[in-house]
């Protein structure tokens, strides 16, 4: 397992991050999720010690501090741009190996499943500089997992891909990881891949761990907005936060929110619907069309209802730390604060 | 009076004259001793320059891109200078020697190599040894990796260097003096029958200058296009 205590890093006399204790079982993924600027790629990065900044504590692994030549041989990373060298791409999934010491063949063997697990191994003679953004992503991850690596350090590995090709990655890379005893760590700013592939989530804002735990507990109490904006519950009422698929325009009524249609996007079947109120922009997103019943104009008095069950209760963002939680049972409660007092 | 010029030229290498061949031979010996020490101090140093920060760095390029555009006379003035028998190195002895040569051409190359290098060294991607660390490559192969995936303008750099030394006459000139038998080289030699009206012997020894220069860059340019 990977983790880390008191892990500082600085640049130009300044801490980008503090994290004062993380750790990543065996077996298990934590997706790292955060705002563009949080520190996730610099988290990654220290967990790695590959520089280039200034990493003050410990870095461990399996609960020993590690050093740079312990996670040379223990991991292996995947960083946010494919980089690839000159040469095939059998060539290159089996780089990671021939630098760990394997003789040519021997790598190539080791590789070659590897090829066909992520789909390129019709790719195999190809010259990597030939390759389509999802195909040189496909074969950095090739290269990483052929290494079969006790520690796994992904940045980012789906963006830039297109929706088809990033769903395929991201069972492909599910079924590579599921039964293995490696630790995986993966920095996203999607919460649907979080949601997909992590065990546990620690939400990164500003260079600290604001929240940290199970992904189903973190999915269902983001206990503040800035979080629950992160997992996409992007329309914020009051201490009320809710997904913009469980977002309806609705008769007037109480809790509804009242305001004007400013604009109405198709979206291949789907249809997203943008209101402005007094609490700010909302946006309704409905699948499927046929469910909308009539679309108004733009322009059109209309009022937005956030699906009840579906809504979670946060506290508004904060900078003073965050109190410990309220202990109550799992599911307990979850929706019970959503029209009484905010929690705080 | 180019055709008798070729006609000349290879008649000379032909039949075996054993000046001309010993004129080409030293040429070579020079020049490739120069760009080979050219290479050795610039491609360090242009690969630091790229990849690190420390003070002075911007100045350090903005020298190296400077020297590759200073006439070899300068630097042929100051070496000179240096290795005068009065000179701070007189004593060694080293003015008039193919030494001297090296030494002038390896000032003029070692910038080229340095500038090239740092160029092409900082097209790599950032990340790419990062990237070559996190899948287990030591520093320094993940260094090696690096001058390996920016070989094809490493060996642009060295093809350069040698083309601005194998073709500069005024360094040679006045380092080397252009002594017969010791240190007269192709250029030098060039200059001086020119200079006597020997325009076919001149046409001879530019046309085996020219010859040279191709088959080096053949070779580097097989190499790089592999």
């Amino acid at each position: 397992m990977i983790g880390c205590r008191d892990l500082r890093v600085h640049a130009g006399g300044r801490e980008l991050l503090h994290v004062p204790e993380l750790d990543v079982p065996a077996g298990s993924v934590l997706a790292v999720l955060g705002p563009n600027g949080a520190g996730k790629t610099t988290l990654l990065r220290a967990l790695g010690l590959l520089g280039p900044h200034r990493i003050t504590g410990d870095v461990l692994l399996d609960g020993h501090p590690a050093t740079r030549a312990h996670l040379r041989i223990a991991a292996a990373a995947v960083l946010q741009r494919p980089i690839l060298r000159r040469g095939t791409v059998a060539a290159n999934v089996a780089g990671g190996l021939r630098f760990r010491g394997a003789p040519r063949a021997a790598a190539r063997e080791r590789a070659a499943p590897w090829l066909d697990r992520l789909g390129i191994a019709h790719l195999a003679d190809r010259d990597a500089r030939t390759l389509s953004g999802g195909e040189a992503q496909r074969t950095c991850l090739a290269r990483a997992l052929a290494l079969d690596p006790r520690v796994l350090l992904l940045d980012e590995p789906f963006t830039g891909l297109d929706t088809t090709t990033r769903a395929d990655l991201v069972a492909d890379l599910a079924a590579a990881l599921a039964g293995r005893p490696t630790a995986t760590v993966l920095v996203t700013h999607d919460p649907e891949e979080a949601a997909a592939l992590a065990d546990d989530v620690a939400v990164l804002v500003a260079g600290q761990v604001r929240r940290h735990g199970p992904t189903s507990d973190v999915f269902d109490d983001p206990r503040d907005l800035g979080t629950a904006r992160l997992l996409g519950f992007t329309n914020v009422v009051g201490t009320r936060a809710a997904r913009p698929e469980h977002t309806r325009l609705g008769a007037a009524r109480e809790f509804a929110v009242a305001g004007r249609l400013r604009r109405i996007l198709t979206l291949g079947s789907a249809v997203r619907l943008d209101v402005d109120t007094c609490d700010g922009p909302l946006t309704c997103l409905y699948p499927d069309r046929d469910t909308l019943d009539a679309v108004p104009d733009i322009g059109a008095e209309v009022s937005v209802v956030l699906d009840r069950h579906k809504i979670v209760t946060a506290a508004p963002p904060v900078d003073r730390p965050a109190r410990p939680p309220r202990a109550r049972g799992r599911g307990e409660g979850r929706y019970s604060g959503v029209f009484g007092p905010p929690m705080r | 009076m180019l055709l008798p010029g070729l006609v000349e030229a290879l008649r000379l290498l032909a039949s075996g004259d054993e000046n001309t061949w010993s004129i080409t031979a030293l040429t070579l010996r020079v020049s490739l001793t120069a760009t080979a020490i050219a290479l050795v101090l610039g491609v360090p140093t242009g690969a630091a320059v790229a990849l690190t920060r420390f003070p002075g760095r911007r100045v350090l390029l903005a020298g190296a891109n400077t020297g590759m555009g200073l006439p070899p006379v300068v630097i042929g003035l100051f070496v000179t200078v240096l290795l005068w028998r009065s000179g701070p190195l007189g004593a060694f002895g080293l003015l008039y020697t193919p030494i001297a040569m090296i030494v002038a051409q390896a000032v003029i190359a070692t910038p080229v190599v340095t500038a090239l290098v740092a160029a092409a060294v900082q097209q790599v991607d950032p990340d790419f040894r990062a990237q070559m660390q996190a899948i287990g490559a030591t520093r320094a192969r993940a260094l090696l990796a690096l001058l390996g995936e920016a070989r094809l303008p490493l060996l642009a750099a060295a093809m350069a260097a040698f083309g601005a030394v194998v073709s500069e006459v005024g360094a040679a000139q006045m380092v080397g003096g252009n002594l017969a038998g010791q240190t007269r080289v192709l250029t030098t030699a060039a200059v001086l029958a020119t200079s006597r009206g020997q325009f076919a012997l001149a046409i001879a020894f530019g046309l085996i200058l020219l010859g040279i220069a191709f088959l080096v860059n053949l070779v580097l340019t097989l190499a790089q296009q592999r």
